[in-house]
């Protein structure tokens, strides 16, 4: 016989605001249905009453872990829109920003999911390194979770020293390949909590479109930093991880090789950055001679592909549309096919390892 | 030449290419009376990852324009569909991955994407659609 178990929007099980309602058979999950829309904030309907800088910093709250990602894609619309050229030293250091960004969402990710498998020793270990990697955005920045570095044809902040930053972050690459690589890679604790746990194939990756790790998981490997290069990701050298057993383990294997692939980036820009402006002129316009009406921008962040659409009208003060597309919208589908077969005591874990954000989501 | 024979695989074809304009990031398809399941079951047929549909409301009551974005090999592809009233024929059964997108449109700005069944997404059961994010709302 089978029974319903509802889980969330507010449940000790799951760290986000959203509701998963499984069918199960005994401790068997025969199907599952998803509900988002808790925390629905109308970030989308509040851009159009924003002016070209005040959008950033509504923007750069769509998300608390990807804020830099999210203001990066707005600025490169509104570059689209505007021809504005970004400066070589700028396109650098917003690739630093977003591979340290990526590092601080992988290593919160890891943390999250080594307690969900009850392994507290791990997560304790993951947040202290997670401590480490916003020192350094705070270093840069000043701030530790929403930076103020984009604007719109440059940066807000230069990187003074960046040989500082490049002993930070070969320090951490040492912690991370002495702690959570070999762990996570090799542990036994790892591999029996997730090694063919809640698969997704990869045709049914193709199907439901995801994205980031989650589809380099399954054997889908894209990654826009390599497929459509953006900042100054074309001069950078890296692979791009892709496992193709789509389960739990493929998904924490992708993102511990990531790391790896991060701090690769991160010591090549921090060592190649030319020197000059963070932005032409005083970087200040009016939204006269668009090139385009409309103008479209993606980006590889942590989690995947985020896009923004964002229209605006010949000296308008405000954008007349601005839409998000969130990685966690197109990834979070596919855990009703993850959950089918699986223990109802995996579902948590099933879920963490999509990496979800609802805050993105829910935008 | 149907949709499918023009999908810019290989953009050296100048045939090809001249169907398509580069405009703010995107390869817009020129066509304005394409049938958007012709479009899906094109983007289906080379293997195009569907990203999402934006939706724009238009001033003074005169409808809705739709775009569909695709991905194909890196390559950001753009259709756009105009609506007089607030109705255009549903993608689900030919890609999947529209699903939670049209759901939400349907929810936000009362479009009505026909031959397919909704649930709530973002909305509870009997929640009011066309509230949050569409301008002129006539209940």
């Amino acid at each position: 016989m089978s029974y319903e178990i509802p889980m969330g929007p507010y449940h000790p099980g799951l760290e986000e605001p959203y509701k998963l309602e499984m069918i199960c058979e005994g401790e068997t999950v025969k199907d599952a249905k998803l509900h988002i829309g808790f925390n629905f904030r109308g970030i989308e309907h509040l851009a159009e009453t924003r002016n070209y800088i005040q959008v950033i910093a509504l923007m750069e709250r769509v998300c608390g872990i990807c804020s830099f990602i999210h203001t990066l894609t707005l600025c490169q619309a509104m570059e689209k829109l505007t021809g504005f050229d970004v400066p070589p030293r700028a396109q650098y250091i917003r690739v630093i920003m977003a591979e340290l960004e990526r590092l601080h969402s992988h290593v919160l990710w890891a943390g999250i999911a080594a307690k969900l498998m009850g392994f507290k020793t791990m997560f304790m270990t993951c947040f202290e390194i997670r401590e480490q990697v916003m020192d350094v955005l705070q270093a840069i920045s000043g701030n530790r979770v929403n930076y103020s570095m984009n604007r719109v044809g440059g940066v807000n902040r230069d990187i003074e020293d960046p040989q500082a930053i490049l002993g930070m972050v070969n320090a951490l690459e040492k912690e991370m390949t002495r702690t959570i690589i070999p762990i996570f890679t090799t542990s036994k604790t790892a591999t029996s909590r997730c090694a063919g746990v809640g698969v997704l194939t990869t045709e049914k990756a193709r199907s439901l479109g995801v994205v980031g790790p989650v589809a380099r998981a399954s054997g889908v490997g894209q990654d826009l930093r390599k497929a459509a290069p953006y900042a100054a990701y074309g001069e950078m050298e890296f692979d791009v991880p892709v496992v193709p057993d789509g389960d739990v383990r493929a998904r924490l294997l992708v993102r511990a090789l990531e790391i790896m692939e991060s701090c690769k980036i991160l010591r090549q820009a921090l060592t190649k950055m030319p020197a000059g402006e963070l932005v032409y002129g005083d970087g200040k316009f009016n939204f006269l001679n668009l090139t385009s009406p409309t103008a479209t921008a993606r980006v590889e962040a942590p989690r995947g592909e985020v896009m923004y659409s964002v229209s605006w009208k010949e000296s308008a003060r405000m954008p007349s549309r601005v839409h998000v597309r969130t990685p966690t919208y197109v990834n979070m589908p596919s855990v009703r096919f993850m959950v089918q077969g699986a223990r109802l005591a995996d579902t948590p874990l099933i879920q963490a390892s999509v990496d979800p954000c609802y805050s993105c989501t829910d935008r | 030449m149907t949709t499918v024979d023009t999908v810019p695989i290989e953009m050296e074809d100048a045939e090809i290419a001249e169907l398509y304009s580069e405009r703010g990031g995107v390869l817009w398809y020129g066509d304005s009376n394409m049938n958007v399941r012709d479009v899906a079951r094109a983007m289906n047929a080379v293997g195009a990852r569907f990203i999402t549909i934006t939706t724009y409301e238009l001033p003074a009551n005169a409808g809705f324009r739709l775009e569909y974005h695709w991905d194909l090999m890196g390559r950001l592809l753009g259709f756009t569909f105009p609506l007089s009233g607030n109705t255009i024929d549903s993608i689900y059964d030919l890609c999947e991955a529209v699903d939670w997108i049209e759901r939400e449109v349907h929810e936000e700005y009362r479009i009505d994407f026909t031959g397919r069944t909704y649930e709530p997404l973002l909305l509870r059961e009997g929640g009011a659609c066309g509230v949050n994010l569409q301008k002129e709302v006539v209940q």
